[in-house]
């Protein structure tokens, strides 16, 4: 999860002014698709309010991988970095209001000049330890220290998203999640 | 029914690899048409496919742990059906026109299905024919396999195996029934 918080960085400030600037508003429904597997990610998304879960489709279930809410930035990275098609789904879990820039224009932004490039770097560098933490995450064995590690990080999960979904996020069945809430 | 195991399994194989490019092409419609039902109590395009995911999520993950289970055979043999095998494929196979009633919990009617129902199912499809690759080494009559039905009765894998196939190629063509009725609907419309 990428968070707004950052906001005292210059990068995200300048992105965020993007979008204001693209003003590219979409409102997706309960169960729309941001994008699906197999679709190639042209777009980075700002969610202005709503909800949205990330996801890895198995033979089974889905698995998720990630949420957006209010203030996060959001897509397929891979997928968005090398022009693969997508692995992953992204899809509305309530009625969500999303801005959304381009590739191209991020880019353009970015490689402008050198302080840009040392800031998206910067900001890359956060998105990564971002990512092993989530690797992490999925190391510890224990569900309750699976929680608190998510709840550290992001105090406010439970108001935006579902239990059932945090559930599929914790790797764990929602009645174990709910017991261990309630403990 | 008496078969030798690699000519039984590269039949189902062959036969779902039909299924799996059929399935493929309801991807390129659009998502009213595949919840489009011709009557109430007739699945739509969705709902059949969701009804074969849901007998994949149990019996996949059952022939993987048998297949794991088993020691591998070194040559080739013969495959007998059993006598209860022998029923439920014909129950279930494509050729049979009587109309079924799904157990309840396998009845997908009116439930919210995306169009990603489609997308598991393929990667359900795929895995189907690892597994059934697999299987050419493994005793088909000897391995046993629980089913959806009931705990009292377990299936020779070679069984469960054509079970599966067939009944996934017995709704994937009833799914194509509706895509060709949907045409016919189509064609209606623009002609008025």
């Amino acid at each position: 999860m990428i968070k707004k918080e950052i906001s005292d960085q210059a990068f995200t400030q300048k992105v965020l002014s993007l979008f204001e600037k693209e003003n590219d508003q979409r409102v997706y429904s309960r169960g729309d698709f941001l994008l699906q597997e197999g679709q190639v990610e042209h777009h980075l998304y700002f969610i202005e309010k709503g909800a949205v879960k990330l996801y890895y489709l198995t033979e089974f279930e889905e698995r998720i991988i990630r949420f957006g809410y209010d203030g996060s930035l959001i897509n397929s990275l891979s997928s968005f970095l090398n022009g693969s098609p997508s692995e992953f789904y992204i899809e509305a879990i309530r009625k969500t209001y999303v801005k959304r820039i381009p590739k191209a224009l991020l880019m353009s932004v970015i490689t402008k000049n050198y302080q840009s490039v040392t800031q998206y770097s910067k900001f890359l560098e956060t998105v990564l330890i971002h990512q092993i933490d989530r690797e992490i995450d999925l190391m510890v064995s224990s569900p309750t220290q699976r929680l608190e590690r998510v709840l550290k990080r992001s105090p406010d999960l439970f108001k935006h998203v579902p239990l059932k979904y945090i559930a599929s996020y914790l790797r764990m069945n929602p009645e174990t999640l709910s017991r261990i809430r309630n403990s | 029914m008496k078969i030798e195991q690699s000519q039984l399994i590269n039949d189902l194989i062959a036969l779902s690899q039909q299924v799996l490019a059929t399935t493929k092409t309801f991807k390129h419609l659009p998502y009213e048409a595949l919840n489009f039902k011709p009557d109430h109590n007739t699945w739509s395009i969705l709902e059949c496919i969701e009804h074969l995911n849901r007998y994949g999520r149990f019996y996949l993950p059952e022939i993987e742990d048998q297949l794991l289970k088993s020691t591998p055979i070194s040559k080739d043999r013969i495959f007998r059906s059993g006598f209860l095998g022998t029923y439920f494929v014909k129950l279930v196979r494509a050729d049979n026109p009587k109309k079924m009633k799904a157990p309840r919990e396998m009845d997908t009617t009116g439930s919210t299905l995306k169009s990603n129902v489609i997308d598991q199912f393929v990667k359900q499809l795929e895995t189907l024919i690892i597994l059934m690759d697999q299987s050419k080494t493994a005793n088909l009559n000897t391995i046993k396999t629980a089913i959806s039905l009931t705990r009292f009765v377990r299936l020779r894998l070679g069984d469960t195996l054509r079970f599966l196939v067939h009944h996934n190629e017995r709704h994937i063509n009833q799914a194509k029934r509706v895509m060709d009725k949907l045409e016919v609907d189509e064609t209606f419309t623009q002609s008025t």
